[in-house]
């Protein structure tokens, strides 16, 4: 399912400009939306999924306006959404919380309900405490609890905003690996902060700054935005006034930094490889 | 709407509080109203024999401080949702905000009234067994479904309502004062709504429709023909609330609990709608 934003703002009561003239391209497949916290990537999230109205602007999803009630309601039968603070009922089993989401979902038949469930309790590996008291539950099995919900309806659009907080490196690999998997010919939506999930799933991706798209394109694209300004510097001394420091390693007697800078940060200091990560920074740099 | 109505009802009828705030306050009834609630009398001469009387009283007993433990259970109720983080995952679904709230006031009403319902017609069973009356239980029916059920809808709605617009727990103090004021202080006293057609707590049904009469002519009664009846009180203020009763107003007043619910249900449908921002 294509997604397709025109001209979209949000401002909240209070004055905040959330989304402020927003374009944007998502085509069926894995995408990746990056932004500092506050960016705006939730309040964009929740317009697609139908739970906040936009400002101006129109958005459409496969087609449908969702404007307009009769489009939000084709949009959301085939949505998997996954909020960032996902919030259960600690009173219901994993099971029955499943069984309620799938049946407001619409998937009336009790025995597709029961096999999807168990099934997709099989892919979170949540078997074993699908008859517990979600108020037992640990962060990271909530969290797990969750993904299950977004996927109960075979959605073909699923979005899902900072989907791996909270959970071990296992867990977060797994996951992001059965993203992957889903994408295929559906529209997988990720937003996160942590531009290791993007880069190791996602082939497109946008970032967002300010409520507006600083960034669109694919993966190598935004890494050659550091090209020619990371640098590595090893020095007994404090790190260079000059530059940003993305990682400091203790080595010997001193530190060895990692730097982004237009022009080198030290006559000491020696151009390294960028990654992603070097790539979103170097965007953002530009961007203040 | 059956959906949100079964797992509300589940996870409302779980709650130990439920049972425990139930069980504690039926003992006070128990031990304050001992005489009368064993022979489902009303002070002198009312004829416990005759089981739509009977049934009146165990109602009419069971209303007076009940309805405030339904009140407080299930004013946490609405609000929870937005609380607990739930509502974003149930907005995302094509299941309308509307029939969610319906599915929701019902489920929670019915749960919460369960332990009401389990104690009048405890005692019916048992009136109609000491008494060697089964009918007792046709009239249990009879007089819940028409006295009880109308004031639990309304007052449910007001529960659920109420804590939208102030924190639960104040909510449930000025339902606890809201309980007493409006509905068991005699109208002598101050003006109130106890005793008028606004009250959950009146007897229009039992007059009007049950032919209830005390056997004592009650002495605040302002028009007194040969039979006895409800409704003005003399010397109380708002007595235009309070119309003779008979069968018609005794409908009305049916009428007026299920206006009352509605209305208030849907202010509740519009301060979503408003708070969506
Ligand atoms: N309900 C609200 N009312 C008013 N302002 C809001 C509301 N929700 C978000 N905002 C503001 O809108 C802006 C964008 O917030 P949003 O939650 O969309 O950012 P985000 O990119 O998801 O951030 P994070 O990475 O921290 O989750 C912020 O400045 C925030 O303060
Ligand atoms: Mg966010």
């Amino acid at each position: 399912m294509r997604i397709e934003i025109s001209r979209l703002t949000k401002t909240y009561r209070g004055g905040v400009h959330a989304l402020d003239g927003l374009d944007l391209d998502v085509p069926t497949g894995m995408y990746g939306l990056l932004g500092s916290n506050g960016a705006g990537k939730t309040t964009l999230i929740r317009i697609l999924a139908g739970l906040l109205k936009p400002t101006s602007g129109t958005v459409h999803i496969g087609g449908h306006d969702i404007a307009t009630t009769a489009g939000r309601l084709a949009v959301q039968r085939t949505l998997g959404y996954l909020p960032q603070d996902l919030g259960v009922y600690p009173d219901l089993t994993a099971r029955q919380f499943l069984d309620y989401i799938a049946l407001l979902k619409g998937i009336d038949s009790r025995t597709t309900r029961r096999r999807r469930i168990g099934e997709f309790l099989e892919v979170v590996a949540l078997t074993q405490d699908a008859d517990r008291r979600l108020k037992g539950f640990s962060g990271g099995m909530l969290r797990r609890v969750g993904i299950a919900q977004a996927l109960l309806a075979d959605p073909r659009l699923l979005i899902v905003d900072e989907p791996t907080t909270g959970l071990d490196p296992e867990e977060r690999i797994r996951f992001r690996t059965l993203l992957s998997q889903l994408a295929g010919e559906r529209t997988v939506l990720l937003s996160t902060h942590i531009v290791e999930d993007v880069a190791q799933t996602c082939r497109l991706l946008a970032v967002l700054a300010k409520g507006r798209l600083a960034f669109t394109g694919n993966v190598g694209e935004l890494v050659s935005q550091a090209d020619h300004r990371v640098w590595t510097l090893t020095t007994p001394g404090p790190a260079p006034s000059h530059g940003r420091v993305v990682a400091a390693v203790p080595e010997g007697t001193g530190m060895r930094y990692r730097l982004i800078a237009p022009t080198a940060p030290d006559p000491y200091a020696r151009p390294a490889e960028p990654t992603l990560e070097d790539g979103y920074l170097a965007l953002m740099e530009t961007g203040r | 709407m059956i959906a949100t109505f079964r797992y509300e009802f589940l996870m409302q009828i779980r709650r130990p509080v439920l049972w425990i705030v139930y069980g504690l306050t039926f003992a006070v009834i128990v031990v304050t109203f001992g005489q009368p609630y064993a022979e489902l009398s009303m002070g002198a001469g009312v004829d416990r024999h005759d089981p739509t009387t009977a049934m009146i009283v165990s109602a009419d007993l069971l209303m007076l401080l009940l309805p405030i433990v339904y009140g407080c259970l299930l004013a946490d109720r609405l609000i929870r949702d937005r609380r607990l983080g739930v509502v974003g995952v149930l907005d995302a679904t094509p299941t309308g905000h509307t029939s969610r709230l319906i599915g929701k006031y019902l489920g929670t009403c019915a749960a919460t009234a369960v332990p009401f319902a389990l104690a009048y017609f405890g005692r019916a069973v048992a009136y109609a067994i000491t008494e060697g009356e089964p009918s007792a239980l046709g009239w249990a029916v009879a007089v819940f479904v028409t006295t009880t059920v109308p004031a639990l809808l309304f007052v449910g709605a007001l529960a659920l309502a109420g804590p939208l617009l102030m924190p639960p727990m104040l909510f449930q103090v000025l339902f606890v004062v809201y309980w007493f004021w409006g509905n068991l202080i005699p109208p002598r006293m101050m003006p109130t709504l106890a005793d008028s057609i606004l009250s959950p707590n009146s007897r229009y049904v039992a007059y009007g429709l049950f032919g209830y009469r005390p056997a004592q002519q009650p002495p605040d009664v302002l028009v007194a023909p040969d039979y006895y009846t409800y409704g003005p009180v003399s010397e109380a203020a708002l007595n235009f609330l309070r119309p003779e009763a008979g069968v018609a107003v005794a409908l009305l007043w049916i009428g007026v609990m299920l206006v009352l619910a509605v209305s208030v249900l849907s202010l509740a449908r519009l301060h979503a709608i408003r708070t969506e921002s």
